[in-house]
């Protein structure tokens, strides 16, 4: 099915949705990673570009350029926190300003490298850091009040990456929290605000990079994206359908990013 | 309404064993009952940019004697919410108006409210920081320490859409405390305010209430309100009349919002 899914954001309707799903999930071969690679080198850039959900979202229209602030600081934060939260059984406030000392412990002894979030901590003072991890524990505990009625949940080691071939273009999943394994795997991703109307497409998007990404092309069996801000939860299917959707996404996105940019060059 | 207790948390932990089970059936007919409001209000063409309830706008109109002590009220309103969310988080605040600032500079550098703070001539600075000490002195006191078991966050933002995208719920709650997950009702919603509280307060309860439960699906234990002008708490436990009343209290905001 193709459809987007969309219930509110509850306990049972997210185990509902968890549980459900198709039984036979797409599987990628390299055709079908040479066919967008072919796609997307005849888009060429001038620059190595990263393409992700949020850009899709976006139709190709350029964001402001990324600078570190509690906001941007939570997610990585209160993930990690999280983790470790789960792997110590430490109450969440005490896992997120570990974290916050990890990453300053990094920077103090040279191994964060200059523009990332450790070196960036270093420099902030220290009512900052405080708000940076009130943010971070805010993010951290809805992510926890989201998923902790599922079974078999773990938090995303890392957002995924999938570089394409000869195209000078790496695409990026976002991801928060998976659930199960191989094809059974749910992936979730959450976001502050309401959902817009492209929202589908970032999802569809999210999960091509996740297909790609499998080292065995397996999609996962649903990507779910959550909205605890507005209450609401959509998702997509992993079927061929939806994965070839969100690889579509990308060269649009990709075509109207270089349009753009020969626009703003004239 | 409670007495003032000493310390909020112990009005929001209240008596454990009289807790209502939880709720999560009544927050389909408020929806149900706003989407129809909304359609006799706002009709069924979609406007060109929805209608925007939120907290702010269910205060009344203040009447200040001069542009100053607007610009001092809202500062502190600011200054005061940042150093809630310091605290909730535990972290350790030594001058509160020197770290809200360091901090709201973090938060949001372009903040026009903010250049008029650091623009403050050195009377009306000295003014608004003695005004946030005293303000931040109370709230400590009443606040008290938060368990992390309880789960607090700060600033929790909720963000509703309803009428086919004709109306939108916005809101902001100072502090959130529970988890949506127990057996019974948990989860209790405080605002912090920096004005002497009053009918407008009770709005406000109301409204966070009625957001939270669209929000969550899950209607909450408790909505309390902190005034620390006063020192005053006033709690309310969530009752499917409260949340009536929360409804009336956005049909009216939205008939005015039409009218005018």
């Amino acid at each position: 099915m193709n459809a987007l899914l969309h219930r509110r954001l509850t306990a049972s309707h997210l185990r509902a949705v968890v549980d459900g799903g198709p039984d036979d999930v797409a599987r990628l071969t390299d055709d079908h990673r040479l066919s967008l690679a072919s796609r997307l080198r005849a888009v060429p850039h001038p620059d190595r570009r990263r393409l992700d959900a949020w850009l899709v979202e976006r139709a190709g229209r350029p964001s402001a350029p990324f600078a570190w602030s509690p906001v941007t600081a939570r997610r990585i934060l209160g993930n990690n926190a999280l983790r470790r939260a789960r792997d110590t059984s430490d109450a969440l406030s005490q896992a997120v300003r570990d974290e916050v000392a990890d990453q300053l412990l990094r920077a103090a002894s040279g191994y964060a490298r200059a523009g990332s979030l450790g070196h960036w901590l270093a420099t902030a003072p220290h009512p900052v850091l405080g708000l940076i991890t009130a943010e971070a524990l805010n993010w951290a505990t809805t992510v926890l009040e989201c998923v902790e009625d599922l079974d078999d949940w773990r938090m995303a080691p890392t957002d995924v990456y999938f570089d394409v071939a000869g195209a000078r273009t790496t695409l990026r999943g976002r991801r928060d929290v998976v659930i199960g394994h191989g094809a059974d795997r749910v992936v979730l991703r959450l976001r502050s605000g309401h959902p817009g109307k492209s929202a589908g497409h970032g999802l569809r998007s999210d999960l091509a990079v996740e297909a790609l990404a499998h080292p065995e092309g397996v999609a996962p069996r649903r990507y779910l994206g959550l909205w605890p801000d507005a209450g609401l939860l959509l998702g997509v299917e992993g079927t061929m359908e939806n994965v070839r959707a969100g690889g579509r996404d990308f060269v649009r996105a990709a075509v109207a990013q270089r349009r753009v940019g020969l626009v703003r060059a004239a | 309404m409670t007495p003032v207790p000493e310390q909020l948390m112990e009005a929001l932990r209240g008596d454990r064993a009289r807790r209502p089970r939880r709720d999560d059936t009544t927050a389909a007919g408020l929806r149900a009952l706003l989407e129809d409001h909304a359609y006799d209000i706002l009709g069924a063409q979609r406007l060109d940019a929805p209608l925007i309830v939120s907290g702010a706008r269910l205060r009344p109109s203040v009447t200040t004697r001069d542009l100053a002590d607007a610009t001092l009220s809202r500062s502190r309103g600011v200054i005061v919410a940042l150093v809630t969310r310091l605290l909730v988080a535990g972290v350790h605040v030594g001058d509160p108006y020197d770290d809200a600032l360091c901090a709201w500079r973090a938060d949001r550098p372009g903040d026009p409210l903010l250049e008029t703070v650091d623009h403050l001539d050195a009377e009306l600075a000295a003014r608004l920081r003695a005004d946030v000490t005293a303000h931040v002195t109370t709230l400590r006191a009443v606040l008290g320490e938060i368990p992390s078991a309880w789960r607090p966050r700060s600033a929790q933002r909720a963000r509703q859409v309803l009428g086919g995208g004709n109306l939108e719920l916005r809101d902001v709650v100072d502090l959130i405390v529970g988890s949506l997950h127990g057996e019974s009702a948990n989860v209790a919603l405080v605002d912090v305010t920096t004005s002497p509280l009053g009918v407008h307060s009770e709005r406000l309860m109301r409204f966070h209430a009625l957001v939270q439960t669209l929000r969550t699906s899950v209607v909450p234990l408790r909505t309390s309100i902190l005034s620390t002008a006063t020192a005053e708490v006033w709690t309310h436990d969530v009752t499917p009349e409260l949340l009536l009343r929360g409804v009336d209290d956005v049909v009216t905001a939205m008939r005015g919002e039409v009218a005018a």
